[in-house]
């Protein structure tokens, strides 16, 4: 097991080293001169120099990057050109929106995934079965985004139950906050959801085939009995993996979740900054992002390895 | 307890079972009776029903498939049994051995945790004593190092041991039978007899009654008083071994003898004459009428493509119109006649 | 059954060669799962040629033009003569929108998985086939841009290199090639393995020949799958882009960007935002149908492990 941790450990500083060099040349490389981009056609090539200069850009390319790479393991993400505020201060402010909202998504989508996936998995071939395959087939084609345009359609417009859009601030209303929330996560959740049934109904349709559920059966277990004492627990091991990758996912949608309910959240501010050009800000941003999902990556083979002792041992 | 009296019931008495799912029916009417401690060979070519059957008496069949008939073990039915119902019996008074140990052990649970939980299932016993049940069997069943077995897991030990590990999970109970579909078929060669002479040891010891199912006839020449030869989802011809073996009567058995290797019929020049049978088994959804095995018989006439031959016979039985060793009595039938 | 059936012409073969030649069928439990299977491979077919039919038609006739705004005919509602589906905000014609639409999802879907299907599968065989060293190196590389979300990616391209239709096209390339090397990675891998490549290896062929002849030719059912859904993955992809306004602009139309218009005017006029939904969901679930019909007839071994 220490091993393989180690190993899990080395890959995942390993990956966020080379998507730091990634990023980086690709927003310094591909968007040629920072200061002029910022500033607009209108500079004249002192002001872009000016600019380029007090925020060290004219240093050679590695210096830049290694005193960004440094800044940031130092908890100082840089500043806006335009307003010059801290981005560190900036992300936090929004993360109190974008943590809940993704997270809630994701538990939703598995609440909902998990025992419709595993129905859905014990009635292949009957009608039932068949509907929910259907159900979930165009729930994965319906974006994201549509979903909440609808759900504030109906709720907020229509029934005018929940607010179609906004953000009351937690410090000032818990509740308002919950409320806002609501339809955002609702979208989000049930989009997750029709992907993750299908993942859910082929891992537990694999473990039902398999012999280790028979023998069980076999020593005395009923078929239901079976498939959640000894089935979920295997199944539990794609399952894990799913979750992983969704992450990636689960981040796309909640940016474009937080456009359709205009939530203050982190995706926002990044749209604005590529808006706005804001190279900085965006750089520090994505890099964070990534940081996020190598490591709940990570988190995730850890969990792995803990849950599968084939793993442990083998790798 | 009376299963434990010698004069006790049979341990299986099977009547008229068929298994079938909505296109194929894939055993078409078994009737065979199996005596408590008696001992059953089940041959027969891939696709013959042989696992069928087995997964049929355990109430095990995969999803879609059905079985109708009687199955008469400790005085019920287990054909009309629900699944709860069934699954109070299986593991404490009929078990059974699969043909993959690596496959059919739960790859994430410690070996020992795998045992002792059926023992807790079906008795009483607390944790403790179920664990010292369980470190019973192992040494029962000459396992190295029972203690460290105990917390191992399936993918750590070698396909032998894990199968020895099926082994004393069925016995676990001391049920009343035990089938055994194939044990030793995903074993190396070198492992095989050993299992098997555990697993025949046990047997014997508990006094249970033990349906062998496989295809390897010297398996059940060495283990079994009894067998029954299957062919296209029927019984060709049942009966103790030793006859059976020795004078064949019906075609398909004969074939299957002729067909396996021995040192008589072995020639190291490559003149070997090892007889095979001709044609396929038949697919189950376009059997020949009449007997199945016709279009492979060189004995089949007229009769034998249109009218399908029961068992007959009381201890040996063949379902075959043109039974070998019988032409005699069967000429001086039609002639007094 | 037994008898009384002599006289139909399928009655019981005469001799044993002739049910020899009978494959063994598999059981009925997959076969029953193929029925509705097939039905995927022809809705989605159905589905998937009705929106190339309607992009293609759009580069040759359009009911009016999708760009101009005609302020008398604002926010007609569907059903009217001439504007069947309604007008927009700005009284432009949503049928014609639609229309455009479809030519920008395809375009730009298409655009993104032919890429990647091309990047791909030059990586993804590169691994199978080279060395330790190489696949570990692709297969990690892999692994790290698939913890990038493509979001993220295509909203950093957009912030480098402006936003538009190759933009977004070069974002989904990036996005989907590292699933894609690993998909075609696998299989590639499965079919070295089989036995006629060690004899063509023992034959004298070389890696390339071997490669040409024989891998791709057997992995182009797992290729044209995952391209059909990708295409599906890459249409909802831009469809999310152009609604968050860094995917496609005007003059050029996207469903994703009638729904962004749509839903500023979402108390006005909620039809609206119906229509484009509608076409991206009917256009993906197309394609995802297509893929899973596909993967039925073309590769049924992959289906239930890649599924």
């Amino acid at each position: 097991m220490a091993i393989y941790v180690l190993r899990k450990l080395v890959f995942f500083l390993g990956a966020i080293f080379i998507a730091s060099v990634a990023i980086f040349l690709l927003i310094r490389g591909a968007g040629g001169n920072v200061a002029a981009v910022v500033l607009g056609k209108g500079a004249t090539p002192e002001a872009i120099n000016a600019l380029a200069h007090s925020y060290g850009l004219d240093r050679p390319l590695f210096v830049q990057y290694f005193d960004w790479v440094g800044n940031m393991l130092s908890g100082d993400l840089g500043r806006s050109f335009r307003t010059n505020e801290r981005v560190a201060d900036l992300v936090t402010a929004r993360l109190s929106v974008s943590i809940p909202l993704a997270l809630s998504g994701l538990i939703l989508g598995l609440i909902i995934a998990i025992p419709v996936g595993t129905y859905a998995a014990r009635n292949v071939g009957t009608p039932s079965g068949a509907i929910l395959a259907l159900v979930s087939q165009i729930g994965v084609a319906v974006p994201v985004f549509w979903a909440g345009i609808l759900l504030s359609l109906l709720f907020g417009v229509r029934l005018g139950w929940l607010p179609t859009g906004g953000w009351t601030e937690w410090s000032v209303s818990p509740w308002g906050a919950i409320r806002s929330l609501v339809l955002p996560v609702l979208s989000l959740g049930l989009i997750m959801a029709a992907v993750l049934i299908r993942y859910v109904r082929s891992a537990v349709l694999d473990v039902m085939n398999q012999d280790y559920l028979r023998t069980a059966r076999a020593v005395g277990m009923t078929r239901t009995e079976a498939l959640l004492k000894v089935g979920l627990r295997n199944a539990s091991l794609p399952l894990v993996t799913i979750v992983g990758l969704q992450i990636a996912e689960l981040i796309g949608g909640t940016v474009i979740i937080e456009t359709v309910f205009s939530l203050p959240g982190l995706s926002r501010m990044m749209l604005a900054n590529v808006a706005a050009r804001e190279v900085i800000v965006v750089q520090s941003t994505v890099m964070l992002i990534i940081i996020f999902v190598i490591g709940v990556n990570l988190l995730v083979d850890l969990l792995y390895g803990i849950l599968d002792p084939r793993v442990r041992s083998t790798r | 307890m009376t299963q434990t009296n010698p004069g006790r019931a049979n341990a299986l008495e099977v009547r008229n079972l068929v298994v079938h799912n909505s296109a194929l029916t894939a055993v078409r009417g078994l009737d065979f009776t199996l005596p408590a401690g008696g001992r059953m060979g089940l041959v027969g070519e891939s696709g013959s029903g042989k696992t069928l059957t087995a997964l049929s008496l355990m109430g095990l069949l995969p999803m879609g498939w059905q079985a109708n008939g009687s199955v008469l073990h400790d005085g019920v039915d287990l054909v009309t049994q629900s699944d709860k119902a069934l699954s109070s019996r299986r593991g404490r008074t009929i078990s059974m051995v699969f043909q993959d140990p690596l496959s059919s052990l739960d790859p994430v649970r410690r070996i020992g945790f795998q045992v002792s939980s059926v023992i807790r299932r079906h008795t009483q016993a607390s944790q403790q004593e179920a664990d010292r049940q369980t470190l019973e069997l192992f040494r029962q069943m000459s396992l190295p190092r029972p203690e460290q077995l105990m917390r191992a897991y399936p993918h750590e030990i070698s396909g032998g041991q894990r199968q020895r590990i099926m082994i004393a999970m069925a016995l676990a109970c001391y049920p009343q039978l035990i089938i055994a579909d194939e044990p030793t078929t995903a074993l190396d060669v070198t492992v095989q007899k050993q299992v098997l002479r555990l697993l025949n040891n046990a047997v014997q010891e508990r006094g249970c009654a033990l349906m062998m199912i496989t295809h390897d006839l010297p398996i059940i020449a060495a283990m079994c008083d009894m067998v029954a030869v299957m062919y296209a989802g029927r019984i060709v011809e049942i009966g103790p071994v030793a006859e059976v073996f020795r004078t064949p009567r019906h075609h398909y058995t004969k074939g299957l003898l002729d067909s396996q290797p021995t040192m008589d019929n072995i020639a190291l020049d490559g003149s070997s004459r090892l007889a095979s049978i001709p044609g396929m088994v038949p697919p189950l959804q376009s059997l020949p009428k009449g007997c199945a095995f016709h279009p492979r018989c060189a004995a089949a006439t007229e009769k034998c493509r249109t009218t399908i031959p029961t068992l007959e016979g009381d201890q040996r039985r063949a379902a075959c119109w043109h039974p070998l060793g019988a032409e005699a009595a069967a000429d001086a039938e039609v002639k007094a006649q | 059954m037994m008898t009384l059936s002599k006289s139909t012409p399928s009655a019981a073969p005469a001799d044993g060669p002739a049910t020899s030649g009978v494959p063994i069928s598999p059981p009925a439990r997959k076969r029953r799962r193929r029925l509705p299977r097939n039905a995927s491979l022809i809705i989605g077919l159905v589905l998937t040629a009705i929106f190339l039919t309607v992009a293609l038609v759009s580069l040759f006739y359009l009911p009016s033009n999708p760009n101009i705004p005609v302020i008398r005919n604002r926010l007609l509602p569907a059903g009217t003569p001439g504007h069947w589906l309604g007008t927009d905000v700005l009284g432009r014609d949503i049928i014609a929108q639609l229309m455009v639409g479809a030519r920008t999802s395809i375009l730009v879907g298409a655009g993104g998985a032919t890429l990647s299907l091309l990047l791909g599968t030059i990586a993804g065989l590169a691994a199978a086939a080279s060395g330790k060293i190489t696949d570990e190196a692709i297969s990690r590389g892999a692994d790290i841009m698939l913890s990038i979300p493509g979001m993220v990616t295509a909203l950093v391209l957009a912030a480098t290199m402006g936003s538009g239709a190759l933009t977004t096209i070069l974002a989904l390339t990036a996005f989907f090639t590292p699933s894609f090397t690993r998909v075609i990675r696998s299989a590639a891998m499965g079919v070295l393995n089989e036995d006629f490549i060690t004899a063509a290896k023992l034959y004298g062929r070389g890696k390339i020949f071997v490669l040409a002849r024989h891998v791709l030719p057997n992995i182009a059912g797992v290729m044209i799958v995952q391209f059909t859904l990708y295409f599906a993955a890459g249409i909802l992809t831009e469809a999310g882009l152009s609604y968050l306004g860094v995917g496609v602009h005007r003059p050029s139309i996207s469903w994703g960007l009638m729904l962004n218009e749509a839903q500023q005017q979402v108390g006005v006029s909620s039809p609206l935002a119906i229509w484009p939904g509608l076409a991206i969901v009917l256009m993906v679930l197309g394609l995802n149908l297509l893929g899973d019909g596909l993967r039925d007839v073309l590769d049924p071994k992959l289906a239930r492990r890649a599924s």
